[in-house]
């Protein structure tokens, strides 16, 4: 028996040697004066491997590690406030930045190349504690397909939805990132009166699903499911395409409706306490850079805060970036968070 | 549950020889450092005097009743699914029959979110999302927890009084109900207890197939707490209070078990003979597999359809899925193996040493590696990631935090099945070997070292088919360009499109066929040596 461990033994040790040379990035050996910066970031990050080869050009050597969505990964940065687990994290977003940037997660950087972002995002950093990296827009998307074959005309803004609630499906706001943006969306177009609309939705048969996941692809009628509408992204037809089957696919059966969107705006920043804040804004430095900033768009499906940055043509085609969504003050989120969950839970008897 | 009063634990005990009498201290130490310390540590950074008002509070308290109703249910219908197959299982030998024990443990260890997506394609129409739903998941999940713990105690039972009690005229049912079940108590308070735990914290299955209010679990809300509110008291306070729901629940399961003769036999099952045996056997199996294989059918089919009817196209393009920017899926299965042997060997040691533990009277070693079962990975992921990712303590870079961490979250349903099978060693052998001249190891070996090796063995073996499918703590774990097979599945699932849905299936596929592979060979080995 003893044999046979030695065997497992050797077995799992040269199989972990394997893969971590194939781990550490692309095999360089790390030269000792290499400088090591270690971000954290939520699941869905993605990025080419020539953003970390570019940086290590550069003699960064960068760690990428994530630490579940962006909710887990806000609360991990909160309980480890002034000892970081790393040196940078991006990944926190307009609805949870305002309760990190109290807690004293983050140290001030402004990054020189913020000044080439679209107008809009120059001010946006939380009082110089965050960057932002990326935005996108959380929308209702619509079947067009089954639209024209229902012949039914398609809802053209949210006060039209509760007509056509039975072909909706939302996201349970409490478990889902998408299903609390869309939440957020309706209180920011109706203000106070947002649980009467939510009534009207309820009474008029809308569906909701626990997870993104399940809605899209077991309820949303592209994937089978009986409900043309869903809420999704605003690049979630530009992704239809990326993704398809067929490469020959060349238009998306989906769109989205732009009265429904709601923004989101995705931040980096250095942590306070970080052992390489240096570092750290080298690779926000990075990050804004017009290179990475169109990679962006087809690996995370957000779009780029660089003004002169070009977008992956399926984006500017089918989901160029809506002009006119909404958000609400951070201020006001982190407020009233707790209460808009527990209303609508009792609006929706859940 | 090796309670250090039980007669078995002291016969053993004084053959246990000195040198062994220390390994104790291994797991001790393990558990100390991996699950007591971060938990600790997490407790002293979020804890502030809200977190009593939150304890405190009626609203946590309601859920905790919500889910005990619903976790209660999911028992029910556990045993009643289970127990017939258990039966069949580990009383009769017929062909196929590894086959459909590995089978019937896939559910167990695959990712939740693969299991609740199977079940909404399968049920969607049929049955509502809520409490009906939520328990037949559980149910589903937990058939391999009955079948294999009630199993393993049915082997050994003797089956002279049932042949007796049907010599004197009861008949089937009666001599099941005051006979059989009786003689199981253990195993069925056992299975019962593990069962309620994992659908009292049950999470990925909720928030897919739950209706919100009526199947809320403190797992739900210490996720809602932390990740949607940044509401650290109320996240706390629902940790602790599963961790005090599950401690009671042992402690009333220990209470209700039975001391049990020390010696064992395992009894060598039967041949199938005449219609009647075979009608079981075969209507039982059947039954099995089509439940089993229902959910797994439906994934199966999405990872061969298309917009454009069938194809094979999703398989043969795996290798190139790279190009999608998502990350390589053989990368990933590459990766999650090595994981999974790295956990087998580090739950292998944890599982023999807990076995010595026990035998030694440690017992508190073996309570503390249960308490992983009442500890969401979320929880434990978050303890590893504050008590180990800075200055001299940071073990993210190593690789290790993932294996340990499986192997933590493998130990309990290790320690839950090894130690009934110590109770089947005859101590007398010892003695003979002692007495024919062997030294004090020698002998221990002769006596136990079948056994011994079965346990690690088994350890090691489900602690890998675990790591395979885990996905709570390796979200919170892995480095973003190394994801796991269940992490990928989950990165897919999250994507609009078609080739990530069908990519994320055909990965779902595979990881069922790699466990189902794994779990045959492990038994096979095991039952040449204790688990029958």
């Amino acid at each position: 028996m003893f044999r046979f461990i030695a065997v497992i033994m050797s077995g799992a040790i040269a199989l972990t040697a394997c893969s971590s040379s194939t781990d550490s990035n692309s095999g360089v050996q790390s030269a000792p004066d290499l400088n090591t910066v270690r971000m954290i970031t939520h699941e869905s990050f993605v990025l080419s491997p020539s953003f970390v080869e570019d940086l290590l050009e550069q003699g960064i050597d960068l760690e990428i590690t994530s630490t579940g969505d962006a909710g887990t990964l806000t609360a991990s940065a909160i309980l480890a406030a002034g000892q970081p687990t790393a040196d940078l994290l991006f990944g926190i977003d307009n609805t949870l930045a305002l309760r990190a940037t109290d807690e004293n997660v983050f140290e001030a950087y402004t990054s020189p190349e913020l000044a080439s972002a679209l107008p809009q995002f120059i001010q946006d950093t939380q009082g110089g504690l965050l960057t932002p990296i990326d935005f996108g827009d959380v929308c209702i998307n619509i079947d067009d397909t089954w639209f024209a074959q229902e012949g039914t005309s398609v809802p053209a803004n949210l006060e039209q939805l509760p007509e056509v609630a039975n072909l909706l499906v939302v996201q349970d706001p409490a478990t889902s990132s998408p299903g609390l943006a869309f939440l957020l969306a309706t209180v920011a177009r109706f203000g106070d009166e947002w649980p009467s609309y939510w009534e009207a939705l309820r009474d008029g048969g809308v569906a909701v699903a626990g997870s993104w996941t399940d809605a899209y692809y077991t309820q949303f009628t592209p994937s089978g499911g009986d409900r043309p509408l869903v809420v999704s992204y605003a690049t979630s037809p530009a992704a239809e395409i990326v993704f398809a089957e067929d490469a020959s696919v060349s238009e998306p059966s989906t769109s989205v409706l732009p009265d429904s969107c709601y923004r989101q705006v995705e931040y980096a920043g250095v942590l306070a306490g970080a052992e390489n804040s240096a570092g750290a804004q080298a690779v926000i430095d990075a990050m804004l850079s017009r290179k990475v900033q169109e990679d962006i768009p087809l690996n995370m499906f957000v779009y780029p805060v660089r003004a002169d940055a070009t977008l992956p043509e399926v984006f500017s085609d089918f989901t160029p970036v809506i002009a006119n969504s909404t958000s609400l003050p951070p201020a006001q989120v982190s407020e009233q968070l707790a209460s808009l969950l527990d209303t609508w839970g009792t609006v929706m008897n859940r | 549950m090796g309670n250090g009063d039980e007669p078995l634990s002291g016969t053993l005990a004084s053959h246990l020889p000195r040198s062994l009498k220390r390994l104790w201290v291994i797991p001790a130490v393990l558990l100390l450092v991996f699950l007591v310390y971060p938990l600790i540590r997490l407790t002293a950074t979020a804890w502030t005097a809200d977190t009593v008002n939150a304890l405190l509070a009626s609203t946590l308290w309601q859920v905790v009743l919500l889910a005990s109703v619903q976790a209660m249910l999911s028992v029910g219908l556990s045993l009643l699914i289970g127990i017939p197959i258990a039966r069949v299982l580990f009383t009769y030998q017929f062909l196929g029959r590894g086959f459909i024990l590995a089978l019937v443990t896939i559910p167990f260890v695959l990712p939740t979110v693969v299991v609740a997506l199977g079940f909404r394609s399968l049920f969607g129409d049929l049955i509502p999302n809520g409490l009906l739903l939520v328990v037949i998941a559980h149910a589903y999940i937990n058939i391999a927890v009955v079948v294999r713990l009630v199993g393993a105690q049915w082997s050994t039972l003797d089956r002279r009084m049932e042949v007796t009690a049907a010599t004197l005229g009861a008949g089937p049912m009666r001599i099941f109900s005051t006979i059989t079940l009786p003689a199981l108590r253990n195993s069925i308070v056992l299975a019962s207890a593990v069962v309620f735990i994992f659908s009292f914290s049950s999470l990925g299955i909720v928030v897919v197939l739950g209706d919100g209010s009526g199947t809320r679990t403190l797992e739900q809300v210490l996720l809602r707490s932390t990740s949607v509110l940044l509401d650290f008291p109320t996240a706390l306070a629902a940790a602790i209070l599963q961790l005090i729901v599950v401690g009671l629940v042992f402690v009333i399961s220990a209470r209700v078990s039975r001391h049990e003769p020390r010696t064992k036999i395992i009894l060598e099952r039967a041949r199938v003979r005449g219609p009647q045996a075979a009608f079981v056997v075969t209507a039982t199996c059947l039954v099995a597999v089509t439940l089993v294989l229902a959910p797994i059918a439906s994934i199966f089919w999405a990872s061969i359809s298309s917009s454009g009817g069938l194809t094979t196209g999703w398989w043969s393009g795996l290798s190139d899925f790279d190009n999608a920017r998502i990350g390589s899926p053989l990368e990933a299965l590459g990766r999650s193996v090595g994981l999974a042997l790295f956990t087998s060997v580090i739950a292998a040691i944890l599982g023999g040493a807990i076995a010595i533990a026990v035998m030694s009277r440690k017992a508190i070693v073996a309570t503390l590696a249960l308490i992983p079962l009442g500890v969401s990975a979320v929880t434990l992921g978050l303890g590893i990631l504050l008590a180990f990712s800075r200055g001299s303590l940071d073990l993210r870079g190593t690789g290790a935090l993932i294996p340990i961490t499986h192997a933590l979250i493998a130990v309990p349903i290790v320690v839950a099945m090894a130690t009934p099978s110590l109770r089947t060693v005859d101590p007398r052998r010892y003695f003979v070997a002692l007495s024919l001249g062997a030294g004090p190891l020698r002998a221990w070996w002769t006596a136990f070292g079948t056994v011994f090796s079965g346990v690690m063995l088994a350890a090691g073996g489900l602690a890998a088919a675990v790591s395979l499918g885990e996905f709570g703590a390796a979200t919170l774990l892995s480095r973003t360009d190394s994801p796991t097979v269940p992490v990928q599945i989950a990165r897919l699932l999250s994507k609009p499109g078609e080739s990530a849905f069908a990519t994320a299936a055909v990965l779902s596929v595979i990881l069922v066929v790699m466990t189902m592979s794994l779990l045959l060979v492990v038994d096979r080995i095991a039952s040449r040596r204790v688990f029958t």
